[in-house]
C-alpha cells in the first residue's frame, strides 16, 4: 500500500460528515479543538467590549453612559466570561488539538467526551449570553459573594444564571481534565516515556490535575449557594447556622489554583516555542517540570490571601503570606531558564517571538505587583482598589494572553497549512502591547490614589479624572490592536499562499505530519526515542506517511490506535475508537434541559431530565460493547497487542481514577464545609441535634462493607468466565441499603431550611443517595451486559470501573453516616 | 518635609491617597509601599536587561551544566529566596506592629455597615450614634469595632490605616489612629450591589477639647 | 502511576500538614483555647508540635527519595527529589509563622 493509498484509506475511517453537519456529529479532536478555540475567541471578543463599556464608563467623572444596574452586570460578566469562557476552554482547545499530535497518537482518550464537553461549554456558555442580551445577567461581582448574591439581598434570576450557567460549564473542564490526563498518560507513540514527553504535555498534565482538584470546591459553592436560594437551606446565613466565609474559602480554594490553571498552559506555550524561536533545546527540562509540579501545589495553599482583610488572626494570614510570597520562587525557576534558553540559542524576532517578549515584559511586572500584594499590610491597603484589578490584568494579560497569542501565530500554520502573508501583525502587536501598559499601569496608580474596583463613577474633586481618561484611551488601543490580530489571523488563514510542513524546523511530533493535519494525524505511529523526534530525523513525516511505524495498515471502518505503559512508554494495549456520532450534543443537551428546569424552576423536568441524561448514559456504555472476542492484533514491527477491553485497567478505569479524584476533592470540600461551619460559624450549637439510629448505621454499614467484597468476587469471576450473576445481584442489593440509610439520614435531618446543620445533613444524605443511585445503575447496566452477552475474560474490563465507583460510595457512605450518626451516639 | 515634598511632586496627594499618610499604620503601609516599588524597579530592570542581552550579543552556547548553575539555581532559586525571605520578614513584622493590642490611651468606636450607610457608635458615650461621620481623638490609637447589618462592606480610611471587612456574624477590630485633628475620607470597600458607589463616609478627629466635648454630648 | 505518585508524595504532604496546622489554628482561636503545660503557653505548644511533626515527616521522605530502590527513569528520580526538597523547604517556611507571630489576634 503506498502513502497516497493509505492517506485515503485512513481518511475515508476517521473523516467527519462534510459540511456543517459535521460539526454536530463529530468526535474528532482536530476539529474539536478547533471548534473550542473558536469558541472562546468569540466569548474574548464579546468581554473585550464588555471591557470596553467599563472603560468608557470610567473615562470621565459622573458619567451616565451606563446605570449602577446595567454596569454591575457588565464588569461581572466581563470577569466571568474571560475567566470560565475564555481562558480555561481557551486551554481546553490547545491541549485537544496538540496532544494528540505532540504524543505521536491518533486522538484523545475519550472521543465522545471531548465532544459531549464542548457542547456543555457551548451550551453553557450561551445560557450566560442570553441572560445578558436579556438584561438579567449576575450583578454580584464575578466571585459572587453571599450575602449579597444570597435570595434576600439578590432575589431575581441573576445570580441563578451564574451558579447555574458556570455549573454546566464547569463539567466540560473536568470532562476535558480527565481526558487529558489519561491520555497523557497512556495514549502515547511507542518508546515515548515520560522523560521524552514534550514539555507542554507535562504543563497540561499538571494543569488536568489542578482542575480535577481545583474546580470542585467551587462547584460545591455553587451547588450550596443554589439551594439556598432556591430551597432556603441556609449555609451561607450567620443568623441561621451558616457563615458566608465558607463561600469565600470554596469559591478562592477554587480561584487561587484557577490563576495557575491559566497560567500554566500558558507557560507550556513558552517553553514549546521559545527554544524553537532561539534555535536551542529548552535549559533544564527536569527542572521546569519540577517547578510546574511545585506551583500547582503551592497554589492551593495561597487562597488566603484573597482574604486578609475578613479578619482571620495574623498567624493565620502570615502562613498564606508566606506561601505567597514562595510561589515566586518557581515562577522565577521558569523565568530564569526561559531566558538562560535564549542566552544559549540566537533569538529570531518573529511573530510568536515578539509576544513572548511582551509577556517577559508584562508577566514579570504582574509578577513583582503580585509579590508586594503578598505582603499582608500593603494588601490591607490595596484590596479591592484598582491596584488589586491592574496586578491581576498584568498577571492573566501578561501571563495567559501574550503566550497564547505567541501559541497562535507559532500553530497557526499548522492548522491553516498556510504562511503568513499579510504583515499587519507586527504593528498589531506595538498597538496592543502598548495600549495594555498605557491601561493599567495608569490603573495602579489610581489605585493608590484610592478608587476603588467596581465603582460605577466618581467624582472630579477625587483626583482621578486625567488618570482614568489616560487609561481608557489607553484601553481602545488595546481593543484596537486586539482587533488588528483578529483580523491578521482571519486573513491569513483564509486568503495566503500555502506553507511548507515544520516551518519553524521545530523538533516535536505534531509537526511530522501534512498541514492542514488529516484527521487521522499520523498514517502510522513512530517510535520515539528521544525529545525532539523530528530534529534527529527531519523526514520523519515521510516515513511514517509511507508506513514505516506502527499500526500501518487500516482495518475495515477501525479507529485505531495503541496505549503505551505510563511510565515506559511501552506499548500494551490496542485501542478502537469509536465513530463519529451525535449522542455526545444530544446527552449535553439533556444535560441542559437539567440546568434549565433549576433555573426556570420547573421541578417537574428535573427528573425527567435526570432520567433522560441516565439512559442515554447507558447508550454510551452499551454502544462499545462486542458480541465476539477480539484477537491480539498485530500492530506492525512484529508487535501483538491485546485489546484493552481485555484487562482490568484500561482507559474507562484510569478515567473513572481521575473523575472519582475530582469527586472526592468535591466531598472533601463538603466534609470542610461541615467541619467548617461546626467550629466557626456563629449560630452554633443547632437547636436540635441528629437522633442517631442503629438499625440505619448498621444497613448502611453492612451494604458498606458487602458491596466491595462482592464486586471482588465478581471481578475475579468474570476472569475466569464463570457465573458473575450472584455476585452482582449481591453488590446491587448492598447499593440499595447504603442508599435506604442514606435516605433516611437525608429526611430525618432537624429542620434542614432553620439551621445549616439540619442543611448540611441533608446535603451529606443526597450526596450518598446519588452514588449509590449511581452504583446500582451502573451494576444493572453491567448485568445486562452479562445478559446480553456483551461480557467475558476477553471483555471485561467494565467490571473494574464497576468496582470502583462501589469503594468509593462505600468509603464516602461510611464517613457520611458516622459523620451524621456518632455525635449522637457519644457522651 | 523631605517625604511631603516627594509625595506633592509624585502627585501623590489627595483625600483618598495610599501615600499620603495622616497617622500611623498608613504611614508605616506607605513607607512599606516606596521600599517595595524600589526594589521592584530594580529587580525589573535587571530582567529586561538580561532579556534584551541575547539579542546583541553573539557568542555560542555555554554548557547545559553551566547553564543551570547559573540561571536556574543562581538566578531562579538563590536570588528570590533571599530577597523574599527579608521582605517576608519585613512585612509580617509591620504586620505584628499595626495589630489591635490593649492600651491606656486606647478608645473604641463601633461601626456598623449597612448598604443604607455606615452608623458609628461610641462605647464612651452610650447615646451617641452619628451617621455618615466617625468621631475620634486625634493623636490616640483608635480601635474600631465593626460589623455589618445586611452584606458584607469594608470600613476603609486610606490616609489612616488599611481596611478591614464587616461580615455577617463576625466582628472585626481595626486598629486606626490620625496624627492631627481633621477631617479624612473613608470609603466602604467591598461591593454591596447597587449604591456602592455611594457609600462612603467622613472621619473627624478631635483635639482633647473637642473630643471631650463631643463625648459630653454638644452638638457637631 | 507509581512514578507520578512518587512525584507528588511530598509536596501532597504539605498541602495535608498545611491544612491541618492551619485548621489547627483556626480551632484554637475559633474556641479561644488558653491554658500552659509546664510554663509554655497551650496554643503554642500544640501549634509548635505540628510544625515539628510535619518537618520530621518531610525529612524522612526526603531521606526515603534518596534511599528507596528507583526503578524508573533519570527524569523521575530527579524530579521526585526535587518534590522531596521542595516539600521540606516549602514546609519550613510556610509555617514558619507559627514560631513568630502572635498567636491569635
Amino acid at each position: 500500500m503506498n502513502a497516497l493509498r493509505r492517506h485515503r484509506a485512513l481518511s475515508r475511517i476517521w473523516a467527519s460528515e462534510p459540511g456543517f453537519r459535521g460539526w454536530f456529529s463529530t468526535v474528532n479532536h482536530t476539529d474539536l479543538g478547533r471548534m473550542f478555540l473558536v469558541t472562546a475567541f468569540f466569548f474574548f471578543v464579546v468581554s473585550g467590549l464588555l471591557a470596553m463599556l467599563i472603560r468608557a464608563q470610567l473615562a470621565t467623572p459622573h458619567s451616565a453612559f451606563a446605570g449602577p444596574e446595567i454596569y454591575n452586570q457588565i464588569f461581572t460578566m466581563h470577569g466571568t466570561i474571560m475567566m470560565f469562557l475564555f481562558a480555561i476552554p481557551t486551554f481546553e482547545g490547545l491541549a485537544v488539538y496538540l496532544l494528540p499530535k505532540m504524543l505521536g497518537t491518533r486522538d484523545l482518550a475519550f472521543p465522545r467526551l471531548t465532544a459531549y464537553g464542548y457542547w456543555c461549554y457551548a451550551f453553557g456558555g450561551t445560557m450566560l449570553l442570553v441572560s445578558m442580551l436579556l438584561g438579567i445577567a449576575p450583578d454580584s461581582g464575578w466571585f459572587m459573594y453571599p450575602p449579597l448574591s444570597g435570595a434576600i439581598h439578590s432575589p431575581g434570576i441573576n445570580t441563578d444564571f451564574w451558579l447555574i450557567g458556570i455549573t454546566f460549564v464547569e463539567i466540560s473542564a473536568i470532562a476535558a481534565a480527565v481526558e487529558i490526563t489519561v491520555s497523557i498518560l497512556k495514549f502515547r507513540a511507542p518508546g515515548m516515556s515520560l522523560d521524552r514527553m514534550p514539555i507542554f504535555a507535562w504543563y497540561a498534565l499538571v494543569t488536568a490535575l489542578m482542575i480535577l482538584t481545583g474546580f470542585p470546591p467551587l462547584i460545591l459553592g455553587s451547588v450550596l449557594l443554589e439551594v439556598e436560594r432556591a430551597f432556603g437551606l441556609p449555609f451561607f446565613q450567620a443568623e441561621l447556622g451558616g457563615d458566608s466565609l465558607l463561600w469565600q474559602h470554596l469559591f478562592w480554594l477554587f480561584g487561587h489554583p484557577e490563576v495557575y490553571i491559566i497560567f500554566l498552559p500558558a507557560a507550556g506555550v513558552i517553553s514549546t516555542v521559545l527554544p524553537v524561536m532561539c534555535r536551542t533545546a529548552l535549559l533544564g527540562y527536569g527542572w521546569i517540570v519540577a517547578a510546574a509540579v511545585a506551583l500547582a501545589f503551592l497554589s492551593f495553599g495561597l487562597w488566603v490571601h484573597h482574604m486578609f482583610t475578613t479578619g482571620i488572626p495574623h498567624m493565620g494570614l502570615a502562613f498564606f503570606s508566606a506561601a505567597s510570597t514562595l510561589v515566586a520562587v518557581p515562577t522565577s525557576v521558569q523565568i530564569f531558564a526561559w531566558i538562560g534558553t535564549m542566552w544559549r540559542g540566537r533569538p529570531e524576532l518573529h511573530m510568536p517571538m515578539l509576544h513572548i517578549i511582551g509577556f517577559f515584559v508584562t508577566f514579570v511586572i504582574g509578577g513583582l505587583t503580585g509579590v508586594m500584594v503578598a505582603m499582608v499590610p500593603f494588601d490591607w491597603q490595596v484590596h479591592d482598589t484598582a491596584f488589586v484589578t491592574a496586578h491581576l490584568h498584568y498577571v492573566l494579560f501578561g501571563g495567559f494572553v501574550f503566550p497564547v497569542l505567541a501559541g497562535i501565530y507559532y500553530w497557526l500554520p499548522h492548522v491553516t497549512g498556510r504562511k503568513r502573508f499579510f504583515r499587519l501583525g507586527e504593528f498589531a502587536f506595538v498597538l496592543v502591547f502598548t495600549g495594555f501598559h498605557v491601561t493599567f499601569l495608569a490603573m495602579h496608580w489610581v489605585g493608590l490614589l484610592g478608587q476603588r474596583r467596581r465603582i460605577p463613577t466618581y467624582a472630579p474633586e477625587d483626583g482621578w479624572t486625567a488618570i482614568n481618561l489616560v487609561s481608557s484611551v489607553g484601553s481602545f488601543v488595546l481593543a484596537i490592536g486586539l482587533a488588528m490580530v483578529l483580523l491578521d489571523i482571519i486573513l491569513n488563514s483564509v486568503t495566503a499562499v500555502r506553507g511548507r510542513r515544520d516551518p519553524w524546523k521545530a523538533g516535536t511530533l505534531e509537526w511530522a505530519m501534512m498541514v492542514p493535519p488529516p484527521p487521522y494525524n499520523f498514517a502510522s505511529l513512530p517510535q520515539v526515542t528521544d525529545r525532539e523526534p523530528l530534529a534527529r530525523d527531519p523526514d520523519l513525516a515521510l516515513r511514517l506517511a509511507r508506513g514505516e511505524g506502527y499500526l500501518d495498515s487500516p482495518r475495515q471502518g477501525c479507529r485505531e490506535t495503541l496505549t503505551v505503559d505510563v511510565a515506559s512508554g511501552r506499548p500494551d494495549f490496542h485501542v478502537t475508537y469509536p465513530s463519529n456520532t451525535r449522542l455526545p450534543i444530544v446527552m449535553s443537551a439533556v444535560t441542559g434541559l437539567f440546568f434549565l428546569s433549576l433555573l426556570l424552576k420547573l421541578y417537574w423536568l428535573t427528573p425527567l431530565a435526570l432520567a433522560g441524561v441516565a439512559a442515554l448514559a447507558c447508550r454510551w456504555v452499551w454502544a462499545l460493547g462486542r458480541r465476539d472476542d477480539l484477537p491480539a492484533q498485530d500492530v506492525g514491527h512484529g508487535l501483538e497487542l491485546p485489546p484493552a477491553a481485555a484487562t482490568d485497567r484500561g482507559p474507562g478505569w484510569w478515567g473513572s481514577v481521575f473523575l472519582l479524584t475530582a469527586n472526592a476533592t468535591f466531598f472533601g470540600s463538603l466534609l470542610f464545609g461541615f467541619a467548617f461551619l461546626w467550629t466557626v460559624a456563629p449560630g452554633w450549637p443547632p437547636p436540635a441535634w441528629f437522633t442517631p439510629s442503629g438499625l440505619e448505621v448498621g444497613i448502611g454499614l453492612a451494604g458498606a462493607a458487602t458491596g466491595p467484597l462482592a464486586m471482588r468476587v465478581a471481578i475475579r469471576a468474570v476472569r475466569r468466565d464463570a457465573n458473575v450473576l450472584a455476585a452482582l445481584g449481591l453488590s446491587f442489593a448492598a447499593a440499595c441499603a447504603i442508599g435506604i440509610a442514606c435516605a433516611a439520614m437525608m429526611l430525618r435531618a432537624p429542620d434542614p431550611d432553620g439551621h445549616a446543620y439540619g442543611a448540611t445533613l441533608t446535603v451529606l444524605g443526597a450526596y450518598g443517595l446519588v452514588h449509590a443511585v449511581l452504583a446500582a445503575l451502573m451494576i444493572a447496566v453491567l448485568t445486562a451486559k452479562v445478559r446480553g452477552g456483551l461480557t467475558s475474560a476477553r471483555r471485561r474490563a467494565d467490571f473494574p470501573v464497576a468496582g470502583l465507583w462501589i469503594d468509593y460510595l462505600a468509603a464516602t457512605a461510611t464517613l457520611i453516616l458516622l459523620a451524621a450518626h456518632l455525635p449522637g451516639f457519644l457522651p | 518635609m523631605g517625604t511631603t515634598t516627594l509625595v506633592t511632586l509624585a502627585g501623590c496627594e489627595g483625600a483618598l491617597s495610599v501615600v499620603d499618610p495622616a497617622g500611623p499604620a498608613a504611614r508605616e503601609i506607605a513607607t512599606l509601599w516606596w521600599v517595595l516599588l524600589a526594589g521592584a524597579t530594580l529587580i525589573f530592570a535587571l530582567v529586561m536587561v538580561l532579556t534584551a542581552l541575547p539579542f546583541l550579543r553573539r557568542d555560542g552556547p555555554g554548557s547545559e551544566r553551566h547553564g543551570i548553575r547559573t540561571w536556574v539555581i543562581g538566578l531562579g532559586l538563590a536570588f528570590p529566596m533571599a530577597v523574599l525571605a527579608a521582605l517576608l520578614a519585613y512585612g509580617l513584622v509591620i504586620g505584628e506592629r499595626l495589630l489591635p493590642r490593649a492600651g491606656d490611651e486606647v478608645v473604641e468606636v463601633a461601626a456598623t455597615g449597612s448598604r443604607d450607610g455606615w452608623l458609628f457608635t461610641y462605647p464612651d458615650a452610650a447615646d451617641r450614634t452619628t451617621s455618615a461621620v466617625l468621631h475620634i481623638p486625634a493623636g490616640r490609637p483608635v480601635d474600631v469595632v465593626i460589623t455589618t447589618g445586611d452584606v458584607i462592606h469594608a470600613f476603609w480610611v486610606p490616609r489612616l490605616a488599611g481596611k478591614l471587612d464587616a461580615i455577617p456574624g463576625h466582628v472585626n477590630i481595626l486598629r486606626i489612629e490620625a496624627d492631627a485633628p481633621g477631617t479624612y475620607r473613608g470609603l466602604s470597600a467591598e461591593f454591596s450591589g447597587a449604591g456602592y458607589g455611594d457609600l462612603t463616609f467622613t472621619v473627624t478627629a478631635h483635639d482633647a477639647a473637642g473630643w471631650t466635648a463631643f463625648l459630653a454630648g454638644e452638638p457637631e | 502511576m507509581t512514578d507520578v505518585l512518587r512525584i507528588l508524595v511530598s509536596p501532597l504532604l504539605w498541602l495535608a500538614a498545611f491544612s491541618a496546622v492551619y485548621g489547627l489554628h483556626g480551632s484554637i482561636c475559633g474556641h479561644g483555647l488558653t491554658g500552659t503545660v509546664s510554663g509554655v503557653a497551650l496554643p503554642g505548644l500544640l501549634l509548635g508540635a505540628g510544625y515539628a511533626l510535619a518537618i520530621l515527616a518531610q525529612l524522612a521522605l526526603l531521606a526515603a527519595h534518596y534511599f528507596w530502590p528507583h526503578p524508573s527513569s533519570d527524569l523521575v528520580r530527579f524530579v521526585s527529589r526535587a518534590g522531596g526538597w521542595v516539600g521540606l523547604v516549602v514546609t519550613i517556611w510556610t509555617l514558619l509563622p507559627v514560631v513568630s507571630i502572635t498567636t491569635c489576634s
